[in-house]
C-alpha cells in the first residue's frame, strides 16, 4: 500500500486501494530447480516440489518499515508442484 | 437543448429551496472571545474534564483517540511541526518567518487549522509558546529528563480536538443559513436546557452527524484558502469522488463510531475493529510449468494472486 497524508504527498501520485474496488497483485515465485547433466544431456529438475508462502499485507504509514508498519492481513499457504514434468 | 436548460433550471430551483428551507439552532455572529494570551488560558477555555462529569463514557471514549492529543499525535504531529517549521517556514523567502519569534498562528494554521481549530482564538503569543513548548519537550527527551518531558508532553496535550471544538466551535458548516455557533449552546443531536453554568443550552447542528462534518479537516488536499497551501488529508475527496459517486452511501460516522463501536474514540489503521472493516482480501494460488522465454526455458512456478476489496468509504490508506 501507498501512504496516507503523513509525508503531506496525499494523491499527487495514487497508490492507494480504491473504495469500493478489488485491486489485483499477482506474485511469481520460482520453485528451486537445478540443471542436472545425465547421460551427456542437461536437464532440469526439482528441488523441492512445495513451497510454503506466508502472504502478509502491511499498511506502512511512512513509507518504510521502521517500526509503525501494521499488518492488516496474513496468510500462509502451502502450493505443491507434483505433476510430473520432464524438461527437454 | 431545451429539455436540458429545464432540467438545469428545475435542479437550481431545487437547490435553492434545499438551502433556504434548511435552517439549524445557531444564531448571529457573536462577537469574537478575548484573545487567549498563554496556552494555559487556551486550554482551559476548550478543557473538555468538565464535560465528563455527565459524560463520562463519551469522555473515556474520546480520550483513547487522536482527537485528544491532536497536536501531539501519536507522538509524531508534534515533531512535524517542527519540521514544518525548519524545512518550510524559515526556508521559504516569503514566509517572513526567520526565527521563532517571527511565528505567528497565522505561520502555525497550516497544521493547527485542522490539528487546533481554536489557535484563531489565541495570540501569537501562544503561537510562539506552543513552537517553544514542543521544542522544550523534545530537548527535554533528549537530556533524559523524565519529569520535564512529561510535564511538557502534559502541556501539550492539553491542547486538543476537545468536545466544544466538534459540539460548539466547528458545529456550524454552512453559516448563513443554520446560523453561527452560540457561546452559550452545546451543539448535538437534541435541543433543551443543559446542565452546565457557560453552556447552558442545547442544540442541534444539522451538519454534526454528516460525512461533511469530518470533511472539515479530513478533507480534499490542498488547503486553499491558506496563504500557503498544505497538501495533506484527502479523505472527504475520495469519499465524495470516489466512493459516494460509484454508490457507497454511508457517513464517516456509521462506520467509525457506531458499526465499529468505538463512539467517539474515533480510530483507524491501528485498530483492529477498523482493520476488519477495511478489506476483503483473498488468496489464490497455482502452481504450474511456465515457459517462461527463451533464455529461461521452462521455469516451475508458483502464481500467487492477491485479491483485495475495500469496503470502506474512502482510499487506503487515507485520513
Amino acid at each position: 500500500m501507498g501512504r496516507g497524508p503523513y509525508e503531506k504527498s496525499g494523491i499527487l501520485r495514487e497508490t492507494s486501494l480504491a473504495p469500493l474496488k478489488t485491486t489485483h497483485e499477482t506474485f511469481e515465485i520460482a520453485y528451486p530447480f537445478e540443471d542436472v547433466e545425465k547421460d551427456g544431456k542437461t536437464r532440469r529438475e526439482l528441488v523441492n516440489d512445495e513451497l510454503k508462502v506466508t502472504v502478509t499485507l502491511y499498511y506502512v504509514p511512512f513509507g518504510e518499515f521502521d517500526g509503525n508498519e501494521v499488518v492488516f492481513f496474513e496468510d500462509e499457504k502451502t502450493i505443491d508442484l507434483k505433476t510430473e514434468w520432464i524438461w527437454r | 437543448m431545451k429539455r436540458a436548460f429545464v432540467f438545469g433550471l428545475i435542479g437550481f430551483a431545487g437547490c435553492a429551496l434545499l438551502a433556504f428551507n434548511a435552517s439549524g439552532a445557531g444564531g448571529p455572529k457573536p462577537e469574537p472571545p478575548a484573545k487567549a494570551t498563554t496556552i494555559a488560558e487556551l486550554a482551559e477555555r476548550f478543557d473538555s474534564s468538565r464535560c465528563a462529569d455527565c459524560h463520562e463514557e463519551i469522555y473515556d471514549e474520546w480520550e483513547n483517540s487522536l482527537h485528544a492529543r491532536s497536536i501531539l499525535g501519536s507522538p509524531r504531529t508534534a515533531p512535524t511541526i517542527i519540521t514544518a517549521i525548519e524545512k518550510g517556514l524559515k526556508l521559504f523567502p516569503y514566509s517572513g518567518v526567520k526565527s521563532d519569534d517571527d511565528i505567528t498562528v497565522e505561520h502555525l494554521m497550516i497544521c493547527t487549522k485542522c490539528h487546533l481549530p481554536q489557535l484563531d482564538e489565541a495570540t501569537d503569543d501562544v503561537a510562539r509558546e506552543i513552537v517553544a513548548t514542543i521544542r522544550g519537550w523534545q530537548q527535554a527527551y533528549r537530556d533524559g529528563d523524565d519529569d520535564k518531558a512529561e510535564e511538557l508532553e502534559e502541556t501539550i496535550e492539553s491542547l486538543n480536538i476537545g468536545c466544544m471544538v466538534c459540539h460548539n466551535k466547528v458545529a456550524f458548516i454552512h453559516k448563513w443559513a443554520d446560523g453561527y455557533p452560540q457561546p452559550d449552546t452545546v451543539y448535538g443531536g437534541q435541543e433543551g436546557d443543559h446542565e452546565d453554568e457557560e453552556y447552558a443550552l442545547m442544540a442541534e447542528a444539522p451538519a454534526l452527524g454528516e460525512s461533511i462534518f469530518c470533511g472539515q479537516c479530513h478533507g480534499q488536499g490542498p488547503n486553499f484558502e491558506l496563504e500557503h497551501p498544505s497538501q495533506c488529508a484527502t479523505a472527504y475527496g475520495s469519499y465524495l469522488f470516489a466512493y459516494v459517486a460509484h454508490g457507497g452511501s454511508e457517513s464517516c460516522q456509521e462506520c467509525h463510531m457506531e458499526k465499529s463501536e468505538l463512539g467517539h474514540n474515533m480510530q483507524s489503521y491501528r485498530d483492529e475493529a477498523m482493520i476488519e472493516m477495511a478489506l476483503d482480501v483473498k488468496v489464490e494460488s497455482q502452481s504450474l510449468f511456465w515457459r517462461k522465454n527463451k533464455a529461461d526455458g521452462v521455469v516451475p512456478i508458483g502464481v500467487i494472486d492477491v485479491s483485495m476489496y475495500n469496503k470502506t468509504g474512502h482510499a487506503i490508506p487515507d485520513g
